[in-house]
């Protein structure tokens, strides 16, 4: 029997203190599409990232044909045959579509002479192969993301790649284009390539991968044949265990409506026509996938892409949030999902962090008072619990959770009337991760209205009075806080209620 | 076509200017000052070029007007001292890319932007040459002028090489692998070290080529006049940044080439003289030539806003 | 801290090696204390730029126009009193107004078009200087001043150099800004992460403005003192200025990365480049030869790159680190 393309065995590898993969096993062979499933955050994108030698894993072995791949560094991965398509291209957006594809195909010594019909008879062959009708002599950034997308594979293609990845291929693709893909990846099985699938569109797994592996929690739960599943029973998979962990109770009786959302859309990041209320002292949910419009959706509540049609009503008053300021300034607060770049700035003190956004209520005069930042910023590390050497730490030497907190106490600061978490428990320890819960709580019974993004289920489901479910920039859904995980699974992935239940 | 827009816009441009030329001050269009401003220009071009394949890594080089002085004074003494102009020529060429190596060294081995560096190289390069020379000129004999041809042949031969090396490298840059890695490098560093390509290397060699390039320029400096300033490259930098920019060469790199270059640098190198035949006094050339490359960065980034 | 110790130690070594005692037993030399009141007449403009550099390098930008903006606001300010009969106040406000424009030019074109900041000001860099000798035709300089405005630059008031107190007054403005008020911490937010700073609800955009505008109002300042010590305003003035400042602003610890800098860095920075040039100038060795510019020229662009070389070190090797402890030599397997 030959060996299998791929085998991956006891897998394991942690980013600081949170452990991603826990031991993963997965096989590919070869002339197969395998199916990997798993909610956001289950470790699908570190394995991927292993198997293109990007990161290195913490333990466990890499088999290649039957070989031991050690030290897999992107170029080995490439040479090896593992070639992968991400959702987001990093191609080069100044050059052509055909140098694009040369430069990831052609070796050579630098004074070799580059043969531009030959390039361009290349890109258009592979690009004929999956069906692109693109042309070779395009510049890349003028091509749509779809469009990239195909580039990526013919990329793939052309490399000869024994393996290919392929990280949700058709999230932004059209129905036509989607087409012509599975058409491509039935090709690449025909001729012998084993083909990971990465996707959450259920039905698609199910017309075209063989075999698939649902991954829980950096682990793998179970490998099966597709034709011995069905909707319900890989959505069971997903989800698992019921929603386990304890969350602290409601307290809170919803008052009146803080944000009203009507029809509110926004063209330049997708968002469509949400309709939305958060009351004060309510914890609204948003759940939906990667890329659903969760984020897209705060960014235009924040003022960053202004939305530019429907209302949104603040206390019954219209408002127009043009600029983070006007946003601040109207008591809308929002810690953003990407801590490290958005959330905290890591080289500045915590103090200096907390104080960012209230700089015109705290230093009158815009002269800086020490006295009054000092005791803020004390307070609240009290109050939060945030463990750090001083209040005059950088921020880049707190841990995750802790960086949470900062960028949470800069916001409380403000005294706002509608609180945006994005991600708030992402990356981020056990112990932190409920101590984040509680404080949720507590602002959640003083009276805020907290719209909590986040796209860990049980966090969502046990956390939220409401929850939205977004699906493809629109609000699809809003169920009952405490509502069944398979439901709000159902409803992000876009299946009907029957083939959840 | 819309590819070349940019590079087409300047050849416009240039056209415009011309047939204002044509029309307002026909005594422009002379055979003999045309030439002179040629081979006035040679030198500027061959640095232009090197200009422009710095600019198109994401990499600035400001030290080139020191490089050009020091390179032309040494060079200089030696051809006075009878060195034959053959062996002069390669130790020309060396030693600005020595000079540059040392920039390269420093931007890609130590990762120093670029602007910073190149600024400390150009005054410790100006003034230590100030510090050995003292503003002496340098006498050349007359073998050397113009190759010991008559001025004319000289002067052709002059314009000529610079076409001819502004050829080669227009070239190379499109049809070489190496001239790609500029490219690959100056789009995206990361994207290039992911494709196979080693950034930091191609970084350093890009500026030991614009030295190099500066110091055949030197060369094509001490043998137009009887004497070798050491202050000849003075504004050089300038006046190829602006060339380079105005010919369509994105500053934020990856994009452009050297014929937008060398359309870029005719446009401004008819500011002079075009002044002089307008009867405008020269002394707005400076400022004229501060607009013009405002007016190119402008253009370009109300045109990339509209992109976006 | 360490720029003091070598400021120090570079004026300690002037002081004994540049100071001697004529045949007439009088001291000359680096020594004196009218050589120290040189030392600080002459590093009154550059110490200036200095000064406008500071916020704007910490908000990670550049400004390479300001010493071309000065030469315009020195011919602009003489224009406006000789050639407009205007009386010397009014004439230095409409100057120092002229600055401020010049900066809002800058800032226009970096904030509102997102173009980088060293492409603009290396345009206006040569659009400022080329309106100077444009406005002069290359000739003309503006003399005979009044007394009265002379005494700013050339003369000594409650002790020290009159345009000294000028130049604390902005230095402790600029100080006080930069440490002591919210634009500060706004600037530094702006350099170390302009979207961190966005996200925070920082009008980012209005700041980095504000730094902009500010350089060309202290240049704009920097021109009228440099009038007042030469006693005329000519097209060239402030000629490489720029470099000069650039290199204070980095000797004295500010990060040309953004968000890390200080004005008192500053000052020693600028500090350390006058005592070098006039303490070079007042060796007998390079007075034999005559090059005291240029040599300190020389030690001032290769004090920049050790400066430098000596801020990325440290990451450098903190990288290289790193990316051996990432890498382990085998898989363990277990």
């Amino acid at each position: 029997m030959t060996p299998p393309l791929l085998e991956l065995r006891r897998l394991t590898k942690s980013f600081g203190g949170a452990r991603a993969l826990r031991g993963v096993d997965f096989d590919l062979k070869a002339g197969e599409v395998h199916a990997l499933l798993g909610e956001n955050g289950a470790g699908k994108s570190t394995l991927i990232k292993i198997v293109t030698g990007a990161h290195q894993p913490d333990g466990g072995t890499i088999m290649v044909g039957g070989e031991l791949a050690e030290d897999l560094t992107p170029a080995a991965a490439q040479a090896l045959g593992i070639a992968c398509v991400y959702q987001q291209p990093a191609l080069f957006p100044d050059l052509s579509v055909a140098e694009n594809i040369a430069l990831r195909l052609e070796r050579g010594g630098v004074l070799r002479t580059v043969g531009w019909r030959a390039r361009h008879g290349c890109a258009r062959d592979l690009l004929q192969r999956i069906g692109a009708e693109i042309d070779p002599a395009t510049e890349v950034r003028s091509l749509s993301m779809p469009e990239q997308q195909l580039v990526e594979i013919a990329c793939a293609l052309g490399s000869g790649a024994r393996i290919v990845i392929m990280d949700e291929p058709t999230a932004s693709l059209t129905h036509k284009e989607q087409h012509l893909l599975f058409t491509v990846v039935r090709e690449l099985r025909k001729s012998g390539v084993g083909v990971i699938y990465i996707s959450h569109r259920l039905e698609e797994i199910f017309a075209l991968a063989d075999r698939v592996t649902v991954l829980r929690d950096g682990e793998s739960v179970g490998t099966h044949p597709v034709s011995s599943m069905n909707e319900a029973g890989l959505i069971r998979m997903m989800v698992g265990r019921e929603v386990a962990q304890i969350y602290p109770p409601s307290e809170s009786a919803p008052g009146e409506v803080v944000l009203a959302l009507r029809d509110v859309g926004c063209a330049a990041s997708g968002v469509r026509g949400v309709t939305l209320d958060v009351r004060a002292g309510e914890v609204v949910g948003l759940a939906g996938l990667v890329g659903a419009g969760r984020t897209e959706l705060a960014r235009v509540l924040f003022g960053l892409t202004p939305a530019d049609s429907g209302e949104i009503s603040l206390n019954g008053q219209r408002v127009t949030l043009r600029s983070p300021g006007e946003a601040v300034a109207q008591g809308i607060a929002y810690v953003p999902e990407d801590r490290r770049r958005h959330g905290v700035v890591l080289e500045m003190p915590i103090a200096h962090n907390m104080t960012m956004a209230v700089h015109g209520q705290l230093f009158r005069g815009a002269w800086l008072r020490f006295g009054a930042e000092r005791s803020l910023t004390l307070d609240y590390i009290r109050d939060l619990a945030v463990k750090c050497s001083g209040p005059f730490a950088p921020g880049g030497s707190l841990s995750g959770g802790n960086q949470q907190k900062v960028s949470l106490a800069r916001w409380l600061a403000t005294k706002p009337k509608v609180l945006i978490l994005d991600e708030p428990t992402q990356g981020v320890d056990v112990g932190a991760k409920s101590e984040i819960h509680k404080i949720v709580r507590r602002l959640a019974k003083e009276g805020l209205a907290v719209l909590l993004i986040s796209s860990d289920l049980p966090e969502v489901i046990g956390m939220s009075d409401r929850i939205g479910v977004m699906r493809g920039g629109a609000l699809t859904a809003v169920l009952p806080g405490g509502a069944d995980a398979h439901a709000v699974m159902a409803a992000a992935l876009g299946t009907t209620e029957r083939g959840a239940a | 076509m819309s590819r070349y827009f940019r590079e087409l816009s300047v050849v416009g441009a240039l056209a415009v200017a011309l047939i204002a030329m044509a029309v307002f001050a026909p005594a422009f269009f002379q055979p003999q000052p045309l030439l002179s401003l040629a081979t006035r220009e040679a030198p500027t071009l061959v640095v232009a070029c090197g200009m422009a394949l710095v600019i198109i890594c994401r990499q600035i080089d400001i030290s080139v007007g020191s490089m050009f002085s020091v390179v032309s004074v040494c060079t200089g003494i030696l051809a006075a001292r009878g060195w034959p102009l053959l062996l002069v020529l390669p130790i020309a060429a060396g030693l600005g890319a020595a000079l540059g190596a040392l920039n390269g060294a420093l931007v890609a081995g130590l990762r120093l932007p670029s602007i910073v560096v190149t600024l400390a190289t150009m005054v410790a390069l100006r003034q230590g040459l100030n510090l050995v020379r003292q503003g002496e000129f340098v006498n050349m004999p007359d073998t050397v002028q113009w190759f010991g041809l008559p001025q004319a042949t000289g002067q052709w031969v002059l314009v000529i090489c610079a076409l001819a090396l502004l050829a080669a490298l227009g070239l190379g840059l499109r049809h070489l692998a190496a001239g790609r890695f500029v490219y690959a490098v100056g789009t995206d560093a990361e994207a290039a070290r992911l494709a196979g390509i080693r950034p930091q290397l191609v970084t350093f060699g890009v500026f030991v080529f614009i030295g190099a390039l500066t110091g055949l320029a030197a060369m094509m400096n001490i043998v137009q006049s009887p004497q070798v300033q050491p202050l000849s490259g003075m504004g050089l930098e300038l006046k190829v940044i602006a060339a380079v920019v105005v010919g369509g060469v994105a500053i934020s790199g990856g994009r452009g080439n050297l014929w937008g270059a060398f359309a870029g640098l005719l446009l401004l190198a008819c500011v002079a003289p075009a002044l002089t035949h307008l009867r405008i006094e020269a002394y707005w050339e400076k400022a004229i030539q501060g607009a013009i490359i405002l007016l190119a960065v402008v253009a370009d980034g109300l045109r990339e806003r509209r992109q976006a | 801290m360490l720029l003091l110790y070598v400021l120090i130690a570079e004026w300690l070594f002037f002081y004994f090696a540049g100071t001697t005692v004529n045949r007439r037993g009088v001291t000359v030399g680096f020594g004196t204390l009218d050589r120290q009141f040189d030392i600080l007449r002459h590093s009154c403009e550059i110490g200036l730029l200095a000064l406008a550099l500071t916020p704007v390098i910490i908000t990670a930008g550049i400004d390479l126009s300001v010493g071309s903006l000065l030469g315009l606001c020195a011919i602009l300010f003489g224009k406006f009193w000789h050639d407009g009969g205007l009386p010397i106040p009014i004439a230095a406000t409409l100057a120092l107004g002229c600055g401020a424009l010049g900066g809002a030019l800058n800032a226009a074109l970096i904030t509102a078009l997102r173009l980088p900041p060293l492409i603009v000001t290396l345009g206006t860099y040569s659009l400022f200087r080329g309106l100077a000798e444009a406005i002069t035709r290359g000739s003309v300089t503006y003399t005979n001043f009044p007394e009265g405005f002379l005494f700013i630059g050339q003369e000594r008031w409650l002790g020290l150099p009159a345009q000294a107190w000028l130049f604390f007054a902005v230095a402790i403005g600029v100080w006080v800004l930069v440490h002591r008020m919210t634009f500060g911490r706004s600037f530094r937010a702006i350099g170390f992460s302009p979207e961190g700073a966005r996200y925070a609800g920082l009008p980012v955009d209005r700041h980095i403005a504000l730094a902009y505008i500010l350089a060309g109002l202290i240049a704009a300042l920097a021109a009228i003192i440099y009038t007042a010590r030469l006693g005329q305003a000519k097209a060239d003035a402030g000629t490489g200025y720029e470099l000069f400042a650039i290199t204070a602003v980095v000797l004295g610890g500010t990060s040309i990365f953004g968000g890390r800098g200080s004005v008192t860095g500053t000052l020693l920075g600028v500090a350390a480049i006058a005592v070098l040039k006039s303490g070079l100038a007042s060796l007998p060795v390079v007075m034999r030869m005559n090059a005291a510019e240029e040599m300190s020229g020389v030690l001032t662009g290769a004090l920049l790159l050790l400066a430098l070389t000596a801020g990325v070190l440290p990451r450098l090797w903190s990288q290289r680190r790193a990316r051996h402890a990432a890498v382990p030599k085998t898989l363990p397997t277990s």
